[in-house]
C-alpha cells in the first residue's frame, strides 16, 4: 500500500497549500442535499441509482464527488440541475427547496408588485414633469427633468423584474445552477453557430437591453476563456475538444451562475489541455466568487482543484473530508482501496505498490445496524455502524 | 587524398548553414494558436454544392422543370375540353392518322381517345390536376405530420394519448377509410384532399416521433434544458435542423406516392369525379382498348411514371446532400 504521509510531512504540505475555504461548520451552506434517493425505472424495474445522499457545499469552495463508474455521481449531479426528479429527500438551494415543484411566495410577489406599481406612478411623474420642462422651454430644467425620467425609467424596469424573477422562482433557479458537461462533442448544438449556443441562456432571460449588448455579452465572454470573436460566426465541428470545451464554460458562465456543477469536464479532454481547461474553471471561480460541484474520477486533479472531497460507492456516500484530511486519514475502507488505486509517476514504486483492495462483505450490515454517516471532527464525516464508527475514530486519533 | 577526408567536414557546415536559412524561431501567439483557417461553413451552400455537383441531378431538375412548365402553363395556352369533338366523329385516331385528317398541330402529335379529345392536351392538364392534389396533400399531411410528431415524441403526456389514437387509427386500413370517405362525402377535388389528409399525416407524424425520441435526450438538448431553452425553442432549434435530411427523404417518397395514390383509386373508381381531367381517368378511359390504341393509354402511363420517378430522384439526392456528413467530403 501507498506510503502514508507523516504528520510533519502534513504539515508541510498544509503549510505550501493552505486551505482556500476554511471549514464553514454552522455556516449556511450554498447547497444542501438532504436524504436524497434517486431511483429510474417503475414496477419490479425499480433501480435505485443513489440512496440517502446527504452533505452541504459552501459557498466558494469546490467540492469534488468521486467514486467509480455508476456510483451515481453524475446522478446527482444531474439532479441538482433538475434533470433527474428525486424519489425522496430534497435539495436546498440557499435555503429553498429546489427539488421538486418550487413553490412561489405569494406575499413577496405582491409586495413587489405593490413596489413596481409605485415606480411606474414615479415614472409617469416624471414624464410629466419632463414634459412641462419641455413646454416652458429652460434648457437646465428639462436637462434635470430628463435625468430624473430616466432614472425612473431605470427603477421601474429594475423593480419589475425583480416581481418577475419572485413570481418565477424556478427559472431563476435555472439561471443560478450551470453545468458543465462531459463530453464537449456531445452537447454542443453541431446545427447552431458559437454565437447562437452562447447567447442561448441570455435569450431565455432576456439578459440583455438591447442586441448591441448581447452581442457584447458574447463577446467578453468569448475573449474571456480565450477564443476569438471571429469564431462566433463558426460551428462546433470546426473547432477542437478544448475548444468545445470552453464554448461550454462560456455558455454556462455568461448566465452569471452562483454555483456550476462540473460534470468530468477534463475527462475527454486531451492530457495536454486539461490544465488549461481547469485553470480556466479557477480563474471564473476566483473572479466570480462562484461555487463548484466538481464531479470526477481522477484522484490526482481532485487533489488539485478541490476544497473538500466526497466520495461515492454505489449510491452510497461513504466518506466526506476536507481534501488533505482525506488524503492523510482515509478512513473508510473503499476511500483506502480508491487512494492505493492512484498511479504513482514512478515506475520502480509502481511496481512494488501494493493494492489496497475493497470488500464490500467486510461490513456485513445486519439487519438491526443502522450504518449513517457520522461526523468524527476535522470535518470528516465517515459512513458506518455505531462499532465502525468507533474503529475509525480510534484509527484517525491513533496517528 | 586530403579531399577525401575535408569533404564530411564542410557537408556538415553546409547543411548547418542551410538549416539556419530555413528555420527560425517564432514568437509564441496564443491568439493565432486559436484562429481556424478553414472556409466558413454554411449548411445551405454546402448542401447545393454537394447537389449539384452531381451532373444526373442538373439532368433531372431540367427534366423536372420541363415537366412543371408544361403542366402548369401549358393548360393556359391550349385549354383541354375532353368532349368538344364528340361531333367531328375522330375518336381513337392514332397519331399519322391524326396529323393526317386534320393537319399538322401541337393538339394532335399524340393523336385522340375516345371522344376525339387531344391526349396531348389531355395529359399536361390532367397531370397539373394531379400535381396540384399531390402537392396540397403532401404540404398539409408533412406539415401537421412534423409538428405533432415533434411535440408527440417529445411530451411524455402527448405521447401516452396519441400512441392511443395511433394504433387505433393505423389498423384501419387506409383504402378502405378513403373509399369509404369518398363515398360518403362526394368525390370533388376538396373532398379528395380530405379523405387523402385526414388521416395521412398520422403515419408521418407517428415516424416523426420515433426520430424526436432517438434524439430527445442527447447531451446538446439536456444542455439547453439546464439553460432554460422553452421546448419550442429547443424543438425548433435543436431537433429540427438534426431531421433536415430525414425529413426531405421523407418529401421526396411522399409526393410521388399521392400521384400514384390518385392514378390508383381514380383508375379503381373511387378516386376523383369523372369530369375533372386527372391522369388515372386517362388511363382507366383507354385501358379497355390498351392493345388496339397503345398511345392513348401509355402516354398518360408515361408521364405519370416520369413524375413520380424524377420527384424521387431529385428528392432523394437532396436529401442525400442534406446530411451533413457529406459535406465533410
Amino acid at each position: 500500500m501507498k506510503k502514508r504521509l507523516s504528520k510533519e510531512e502534513l504539515a508541510e504540505i498544509q503549510k505550501n497549500f493552505p486551505p482556500r475555504i476554511e471549514y464553514q461548520e454552522g455556516k449556511d451552506p450554498v447547497l444542501s442535499i438532504r436524504h436524497v434517493d434517486i431511483t429510474f425505472g417503475s414496477g419490479r424495474k425499480v433501480f435505485k441509482a443513489v440512496s440517502d445522499a446527504n452533505f452541504d457545499i459552501y459557498k466558494g469552495e469546490t467540492v469534488s464527488l468521486v467514486g467509480e463508474s455508476g456510483s451515481g455521481k453524475t446522478t446527482i449531479g444531474r439532479a441538482i440541475v433538475r434533470i433527474n426528479p428525486c424519489s425522496a429527500g430534497a435539495i436546498y438551494f440557499k435555503g429553498n427547496k429546489i427539488s421538486g415543484k418550487i413553490k412561489v411566495d405569494k406575499e413577496h410577489v405582491a409586495k413587489l408588485d405593490k413596489i413596481a406599481k409605485e415606480k411606474a406612478e414615479e415614472a409617469s411623474k416624471a414624464k410629466e414633469a419632463l414634459k412641462q420642462a419641455k413646454a416652458s422651454g429652460k434648457e437646465a430644467e428639462i436637462e434635470k427633468a430628463a435625468a430624473e425620467c430616466e432614472k425612473a425609467i431605470n427603477e421601474l424596469v429594475e423593480a419589475r423584474r425583480e416581481a418577475g424573477i419572485a413570481r418565477h422562482p424556478n427559472k431563476e433557479v435555472v439561471r443560478k445552477i450551470q453545468m458543465i458537461f462531459q463530453d464537449p462533442a456531445a452537447s454542443l448544438n453541431e446545427r447552431a453557430t458559437i454565437e447562437y449556443i452562447i447567447s442561448e441562456g441570455l435569450i431565455n432571460f432576456k439578459m440583455f437591453k438591447s442586441e448591441e449588448e448581447r452581442i457584447q455579452k458574447v463577446e467578453n465572454i468569448i475573449k474571456e476563456v480565450g477564443l476569438l470573436p471571429e469564431h462566433l460566426t463558426r460551428y462546433p465541428h470546426e473547432f477542437s475538444g478544448g475548444q468545445r470545451q470552453r464554448v461550454g464554460i462560456a455558455r454556462s458562465i455568461v448566465m452569471e451562475p452562483e454555483f456550476i456543477v462540473a460534470d468530468e469536464p477534463i475527462s475527454a479532454l486531451d492530457v495536454s489541455i486539461r490544465a488549461q481547461v481547469l485553470n480556466l474553471l479557477k480563474k471564473f471561480q476566483r473572479e466570480k466568487g462562484l461555487t463548484y460541484l466538481f464531479i470526477a474520477h481522477d484522484l490526482s486533479i481532485v487533489r488539485y482543484i478541490s476544497d473538500r472531497i466526497v466520495v461515492i460507492h454505489l449510491g452510497k456516500i461513504v466518506e466526506v473530508a476536507p481534501t488533505e484530511e482525506l488524503f492523510a486519514h482515509p478512513l473508510h475502507p473503499y476511500t483506502k482501496s480508491l487512494m492505493s488505486a492512484i498511479p504513482i509517476p514512478d515506475p520502480i514504486l509502481e511496481k512494488n505498490k501494493e493494492l489496497f483492495v475493497y470488500d464490500k462483505e467486510a461490513h456485513s450490515y445486519g439487519p438491526e445496524d443502522n450504518p449513517s454517516l457520522v461526523d468524527i471532527g476535522n470535518g470528516h464525516f465517515v459512513f458506518g455502524t455505531e462499532a465502525e464508527i468507533e474503529a475509525y475514530k480510534k484509527e484517525r486519533e491513533g496517528r | 587524398m586530403s579531399e577525401i577526408v575535408r569533404q564530411p567536414f564542410d557537408m556538415a557546415k553546409m547543411k548547418a548553414q542551410q538549416e539556419d536559412e530555413l528555420f527560425y524561431f517564432v514568437e509564441q501567439n496564443p491568439e493565432a494558436a486559436e484562429r481556424i483557417t478553414a472556409p466558413r461553413y454554411s449548411y445551405w451552400a454546402s448542401v447545393f454544392r454537394i447537389f449539384f455537383h452531381k451532373k444526373s441531378n442538373i439532368v433531372a431538375l431540367t427534366i423536372l422543370a420541363i415537366v412543371l412548365l408544361m403542366s402548369f402553363i401549358y393548360p393556359f395556352i391550349a385549354p383541354y375540353d375532353p368532349m368538344g369533338h364528340l361531333r367531328d366523329g375522330i375518336a381513337n385516331l392514332s397519331p399519322s392518322e391524326a396529323i393526317n385528317k386534320l393537319g399538322f398541330s401541337m393538339e394532335w402529335i399524340l393523336g385522340t381517345g375516345v371522344w376525339g379529345n387531344s391526349i396531348f392536351y389531355g395529359i399536361w392538364t390532367s397531370a397539373r390536376i394531379s400535381l396540384t392534389l399531390s402537392l396540397i396533400c403532401a404540404a398539409i399531411n408533412m406539415s401537421l405530420g412534423i409538428i405533432i410528431g415533434a411535440v408527440w415524441g417529445y411530451n411524455k403526456a402527448v405521447d401516452s394519448v396519441l400512441n392511443v389514437i395511433y394504433n387505433i387509427i393505423a389498423n384501419v386500413p387506409y383504402i378502405l377509410l378513403i373509399s369509404v370517405l369518398v363515398y360518403v362525402i362526394g368525390s370533388g377535388f376538396g373532398s379528395f384532399v380530405f379523405a387523402l389528409t385526414i388521416t395521412g399525416w398520422l403515419g408521418i407524424a407517428y415516424f416523426m416521433r420515433t426520430q424526436v425520441l432517438i434524439i430527445r435526450d442527447r447531451e446538446y438538448n439536456l444542455a439547453s434544458r439546464c439553460l432554460g431553452t422553452p421546448m419550442l425553442r429547443i424543438v425548433t432549434k435543436n431537433v429540427l435542423p438534426y431531421l433536415t435530411s430525414v425529413i426531405v427523404t421523407l418529401l421526396a417518397s411522399e409526393i410521388p406516392s399521392y400521384i400514384s395514390m390518385e392514378v390508383y383509386l381514380t383508375y379503381l373508381g373511387i378516386g376523383m369525379a369523372a369530369d375533372i381531367p386527372s391522369l388515372g381517368h386517362m388511363i382507366g378511359d383507354a385501358q379497355a382498348a390498351w392493345i388496339l390504341y397503345p398511345w392513348a393509354f401509355w402516354s398518360p402511363v408515361a408521364i405519370s411514371s416520369i413524375i413520380t420517378i424524377i420527384l424521387y430522384v431529385v428528392g432523394q439526392n437532396l436529401a442525400d446532400a442534406s446530411d451533413p456528413r457529406s459535406h465533410m467530403k
